[in-house]
């Protein structure tokens, strides 16, 4: 057999090549998104998405979003105007948010013994789904970034409401008042990350009395917007095949 | 020859693999907390730590124990750190081993920063519940922003039990108690497995249909549009639509189940209360201080007056939690450990009580193996190579008076 021939014979081992071909890549994808991933989450956002005493309504709000929109749009760049395949924010987060999941279990808990309800990670599910359906219906960047990047940060928050409500209940501790996560991060001892290092309930936005977590995740939501061009250019530029001679673009 | 030479390559090659994999099985247990690779002028001239009691050396799960004594903020601060103008009372153990019921400075708790001010003395008290069994080594620790965390003493304490009998009930404003160990857990699992499935649902309605080659060239050829049906947009508008009233109807249920919620609590504690030492009526004046390498000793040449109205003798120095004690004058009866007493360490000229009114110019040695265990000799590497610590003297009644100290160091190598 030549360099030039087919390595099938029929258009079944055909589409059964073309199917072990997608398996493969789909592998490659996803593992390769999630060590970059979270690699560049755990930089970016690290504590406030390791600890629940960091998941605040104001910091945590504003830059969990921010710095998780980057791969989401950067890999739909990619499978959408390559392969027209509206899930590259789906599989960048589910992939993410498995490493996490395997990191949170195996170390924090299997190798350091922090309670797993003290460092679950964060949910960017619901703003991911709604990324990639905004720019399959859309067939829009400009679209996607502007809708979608501000739906994926007005998301998150109730998002991930019902599983950090129960933990902001109050209670009374040797006098003081704190939140259960307040407490948490004060029982269960990280010698190397000190209370002040906590950035949280920090800034000026003071005029909205206790309603700062809609103003954080409008602004969220905008900033979301600027970084989803930016990373999405950053995923075409990766997607581009100039090295293939006769398919340049 | 050639041959012989490629086996002994390939074998060679082999046998560096067999070596490196077989290194990987070696894994020693990391005891300790590094508190001896940090700068020995840091653990000199930051926060020195006193009259420190571990008050148990076993402890059962569940069952909690106290590590408690006093912490001068030295006067003498260095410059290369950030002054403890926000700084945290922790514990050096190796991570939530034990877990912090409680921690004051003068008796106020101190869950947050706080600010210290130079020069003075607080006392402190943190309250330790025993969680997971093994032999770990507990030291009282300061975090100070800006400066890194300052470790103090350890000691080693044993916690004997099974951490599955471990609980935390804590009693909530709302008047629920629950165990903070395992609190909430179901609910955490139950919602990112709702979204994992909804995810997964969302990535096999299109993973299962032929994906990169086939439409990889009808995007090529100008067919892209044909790739996303009408069908396929209902399923996502279903998706989108589904996604929106599962995040707005689960956050209404949940503010229904939880109607009283607060923000996390931060904020720095400033005023703490000081604890007054008694005034000091001796007075030390460091003439020469210098470190005899080979003889891993300290030699001072004090100038001491008694401006009191009893007569006093040196009993001890204590420096970065090292405590060299002249039993002449004074023994330990704290159990303090082992490896930070030398209770044979200090030996004065004339230690002989001086009297009230008197001066008298002594030679004072600090000398044991500590120096070395503990690094403090590299304190003559360090980019201000001043030492610190802390006199204590006493009386006859036994009344103890402290006073601080802080020279050039300078080191002798023969």
């Amino acid at each position: 057999m030549s360099a030039s021939q087919s390595a099938v014979r029929s258009r079944a081992e055909a589409v059964q090549v073309s199917r072990t071909f997608d398996w493969m890549i789909l592998f490659t994808l996803f593992t390769a998104v999630l060590g970059g991933y979270h690699i560049h989450y755990m930089l970016t956002g690290g504590d406030w998405d390791f600890w629940t005493d960091w998941k605040d309504r104001r910091l945590w709000v504003t830059v969990a979003p921010i710095v998780s929109i980057t791969f989401p749009a950067a890999v739909q760049a990619c499978l959408w105007w390559r392969y027209r395949l509206p899930i590259g924010a789906t599989i960048s987060v589910v992939a993410l948010m498995i490493g996490e999941w395997i990191n949170r279990y195996m170390n924090f808990w299997g190798w350091t013994y922090f309670p797993v309800n003290i460092c679950f990670p964060s949910n960017l599910l619901p703003g991911a789904i709604v990324l990639d359906v905004i720019l399959m219906l859309g067939n829009s960047m400009t679209l996607t970034a502007v809708v979608g990047g501000l739906a994926y940060g007005l998301l998150f928050y109730p998002g991930n409401w019902p599983v950090i409500a129960p933990l902001h209940v109050p209670v009374e501790y040797n006098g003081m008042m704190m939140t259960l996560a307040d407490l948490q991060g004060y029982h269960y001892v990280r010698t190397g990350t000190p209370e002040y290092i906590r950035m949280v309930e920090k800034g000026t936005l003071r005029t909205f009395g206790k309603d700062v977590a809609p103003v954080s995740a409008f602004f969220s939501g905008f900033v979301s917007i600027i970084i989803y061009f930016l990373w999405h250019f950053f995923g075409r530029w990766f997607a581009k095949t100039d090295f293939i001679a006769d398919d340049a673009s | 020859m050639k041959i012989i030479k490629d086996k002994v390559a390939k074998l060679s090659f082999v046998a560096l693999l067999i070596t490196m994999t077989a290194a990987m099985f070696y894994a020693p247990t990391a005891s300790a907390h590094g508190e001896k690779s940090q700068a020995a002028f840091m653990r000199m001239r930051t926060i020195h730590w006193f009259d420190l009691n571990w008050s148990k050396e076993e402890v059962p799960v569940n069952d909690t124990m106290t590590i408690s004594g006093k912490f001068l903020v030295f006067a003498g601060w260095p410059e290369t750190v950030d002054k403890p103008e926000v700084s945290f009372l922790n514990v050096g153990i190796p991570g939530p081993v034990f877990i912090r019921a409680g921690s004051w400075i003068g008796g106020q708790l101190v869950p947050r920063s706080v600010s210290l001010e130079l020069g003075e003395v607080y006392e402190f008290k943190v309250l330790l519940k025993a969680r997971r069994p093994g032999d770990w080594h507990v030291h009282s620790m300061m975090n100070v922003q800006g400066g890194g965390p300052i470790i103090g003493p350890g000691k080693w304490v044993t916690i004997t039990g099974s951490m599955s009998e471990f609980v935390n009930p804590v009693t909530t404003l709302t008047g629920q108690t629950i165990n903070l160990e395992t609190y909430a857990l179901d609910n955490v699992y139950f919602w990112h497995a709702v979204w994992f499935a909804i995810a997964f649902a969302w990535l096999l309605f299109w993973i299962k249909r032929p994906l990169f080659v086939p439409r990889h060239i009808a995007v090529s050829t100008g067919k892209a549009d044909t790739l996303i049906s009408a069908g396929d947009k209902k399923v996502g508008m279903l998706f989108a639509v589904g996604t929106m009233v599962i995040v707005a109807a689960s956050m209404g249920a949940t503010n229904e189940k939880y109607p009283v919620t607060t923000p996390l609590q931060a904020g720095l504690l400033r005023g703490m209360k000081t604890y007054q030492m008694p005034e000091s009526t001796v007075s030390v004046k460091v003439d020469d201080a210098t470190y005899r390498v080979p003889g891993r000793a300290m030699q001072m040449t004090l100038t001491i007056t008694n401006n009191g109205d009893s007569p006093v003798r040196l009993g001890e120095f204590n420096t970065a939690g090292v405590r060299f004690l002249d039993p002449a004058v004074h023994e330990d009866e704290t159990s303090y450990p082992d490896d930070l007493l030398a209770e044979e360490g200090l030996t004065v000229s004339d230690n002989s009580p001086l009297a009230p009114g008197e001066t008298r110019t002594v030679e004072v040695t600090a000398s044991d193996a500590a120096w070395e265990v503990y690094r403090l000799a590299d304190l003559i590497y360090d980019p201000d190579s001043r030492f610190a610590g802390l006199l204590f003297f006493w009386d006859e009644s036994g009344t103890r008076q402290m006073v601080t100290v802080d020279a050039p160091l300078i080191p002798s190598f023969i």
